[in-house]
């Protein structure tokens, strides 16, 4: 017996070891956030009736149009309104989308400084379901404290923006396309804050009161801050289209990436050395928000890589020029009387002849691919809308 | 599932040693302990660390450590033994180099590495000097991973070849020095999730060298 253990007990604590090593003890890989896919969304054609858009700019039909009253108080006509090329036609890519479905879509509540009225399409009573387009310019994800409330933009968040659309309409519904796209202006703004903190950290290395390495590391903190801040709201975001948009009704959700504000021409005018931070900032969202939705039944569209593929093969699309803005500032600032100087589109419009057109000479709002720094012209939305189209077809649902 | 496989697995690795200490009186000399100091040389290589918002060219280096080590060796045949090497965990420190040097010290963990041997012992039994050769496997876990970035650092788990060269040296029937040099592969698949999510893949390439007492029963 003693003999039998002496031969046989060791090559089994051996053999037992090294199964529990190899196999017992093994892990894997850590998990890596943002590596998971969203999962579940419908695969069928809908039988849409509304198309309830929730963003930024981007997705603005026009929220404010009073601030570019002619008369100058308030009341229509309006020179512009959208970010883009205004004009009589001039859409934005939810506009271009509703019509392609057969349906139209108004903006959700327009007005600037202390007024604004919700659905002012309900005028009509039979256009009172169509004012689902709740993007407004300078709306961030869950601050309300967006980009040019100063100066009189709404900038209701997207947060908020749900909320009033469950206020009004108690719940999604199965015939709603409900897109959501949003978190440009959260990238901006932690973009800015960082620009203003690389200035005074660059100001101090200049003067000696920090080292290089003491310079470097407080920009990776600023530029991480930004970062953080940034994950911070797509997984809010993300957590809105899954309690308040899926558990609310919500069957067809399309969720949207940004695009890389770098590959525009403001960003073209950022340093070689600042323009990454942008990249970054977007990139981050992407990732969390890639992150949040991970396992939810929504398609979460690639705007990123889209952009890109556009800004890098414009020809395709039948864009000409993707480098400089279609809207004069000059003419725009003189339009406005040097209340608008930084060439935004809102205040942009394209009609021949007028004594308000702010477009560059030669410039096309067809062809060339942005209207300001950063807001596409009415052919560069129709690239956009075209993307989308193919996309929803490519799910199914068109 | 898996767990309790691992479990019923060390619950019977544990039985196994009991009945092999328990047999242990009737086996003349054919177990050896030996107590050190060891260090560990990590020369490790990454293949960079990525991460969004992080500058091309970023990477971290590992350094050195240095710890009480603990072998068990059971003989099997004449010269042929098998042993077991464990350390007391060391603390180990990750430094960024590269573009992103200026961050310092990245991270900190502790690696929990049991190495298994064959050994091979020249010689015969009463040689004052026997020197040993030695091929196994070393399985290497990090635990306590953190950062001062507030980074959650999660390291993979890594098992893979080791190999040692050693001699002994006996002052009396029982006790006697040891002296050894072991290289071990040691890879693991780091990821750091902060703002942004960082990876990296480290070689660590250790190098050990060992020294101290032995005692053979």
């Amino acid at each position: 017996m003693t003999r039998l253990i002496r031969t046989w007990a060791p090559t089994a604590t051996v053999a037992a070891l090294v199964t529990a090593l190899v196999t017992g003890c093994g892990g894997g890989d850590p998990p890596v956030a943002g590596s998971g896919e969203p999962e579940g969304a419908p695969t069928t054609k809908g039988s849409f009736t509304a198309v309830v858009s929730f963003g930024d700019s981007l997705s603005d039909a026009g929220a404010y149009a009073p601030a570019t009253s002619l008369a100058g108080n308030g009341s229509a006509p309006y020179f512009g309104g959208k970010f883009t090329a205004n004009s009589a036609t001039a859409k934005v890519w939810v506009e271009n989308l509703a019509s392609t479905m057969g349906l139209l879509v108004t903006p959700a509540e327009v007005g600037f400084g202390t007024s604004s009225v919700k659905c002012p399409a309900a005028a009509n009573p039979a256009l009172a379901a169509t004012c689902t387009a709740y993007g407004q310019g300078g709306s961030r994800v869950t601050d309300p404290n967006g980009i040019g409330r100063s100066g009189g933009a709404l900038t209701v968040p997207m947060k908020t923006q749900i909320a009033n659309h469950l206020a009004r309409f108690t719940s999604f519904k199965a015939g709603d396309l409900i897109l959501v796209w949003g978190g440009n202006n959260d990238a901006f703004v932690q973009f800015g804050a960082f620009s203003e903190a690389a200035q005074r950290i660059q100001t101090d290395a200049a003067a000696g009161r920090l080292t290089a390495d003491q310079a470097n590391l407080a920009l990776f903190q600023a530029q991480n801050t930004g970062q953080a801040a940034m994950k911070a709201a797509a997984l809010e975001l993300a957590a809105y289209v899954k309690t308040e948009i899926l558990a609310k009704g919500g069957r067809y959700v399309v969720v949207m990436n940004l695009p890389d504000s770098a590959f525009t021409p403001f960003g073209s005018t950022l340093p070689a050395n600042v323009k990454p931070v942008l990249s970054a900032m977007v990139d981050t969202f992407n990732l969390w928000l890639k992150e949040g939705l991970t396992g939810l039944p929504v398609k979460l569209m690639d705007q990123n890589a889209a952009g890109k593929d556009v800004y890098a093969n414009p020809a395709r699309f039948g864009i000409t020029n993707n480098t400089v803005p279609t809207c004069d500032a000059a003419k725009i600032a003189a339009i406005t009387r040097g209340g608008v100087t930084d060439g935004s589109s809102l205040f942009c419009n394209s009609t021949p002849g007028v004594p308000f057109n702010g477009i560059r000479t030669g410039a096309d709002v067809n062809t060339w691919q942005f209207a300001d720094g950063v807001h596409p012209t009415p052919g560069g939305h129709k690239v956009i809308s075209d993307f989308v189209t193919q996309q929803l077809k490519s799910y199914g649902w068109l | 599932m898996h767990s309790n496989t691992s479990i019923r697995t060390s619950l019977a690795l544990l039985a196994l040693s009991a009945l092999c200490l328990a047999q242990a009186p009737v086996w003349a000399q054919n177990q050896t302990l030996k107590v050190g100091g060891i260090r560990y040389d990590a020369h490790s290589k990454s293949n960079g660390v990525t991460g969004i918002g992080i500058p091309p060219g970023a990477d971290a280096t590992v350094g050195d450590a240095t710890t009480l080590v603990f072998t068990y060796e059971i003989e099997v045949k004449p010269n042929v033994g098998i042993e077991l090497v464990i350390g007391v965990p060391p603390k180990i420190k990750a430094q960024a180099t590269g573009s992103v040097a200026f961050l310092g010290e990245v991270l900190t963990a502790r690696n929990v590495a049991p190495t298994l041997l064959v050994n091979y012992h020249f010689g015969q039994k009463g040689d004052a000097l026997r020197p040993y050769v030695g091929l196994g496997i070393n399985y290497t876990k990090f635990t306590g991973a953190s950062s001062p970035y507030g980074w959650d650092v999660k390291l993979r788990d890594s098992v893979g070849l080791a190999g040692h060269v050693g001699l002994d040296y006996a002052l009396s029937k029982d006790w006697g020095l040891f002296a050894s040099f072991g290289m071990a592969n040691v890879k693991s698949k780091l990821v750091a999730t902060g703002a942004t999510v960082l990876q990296s893949t480290i070689d660590f390439r250790p190098r050990t060298y060992a020294a101290g007492a032995y005692f053979k029963f």
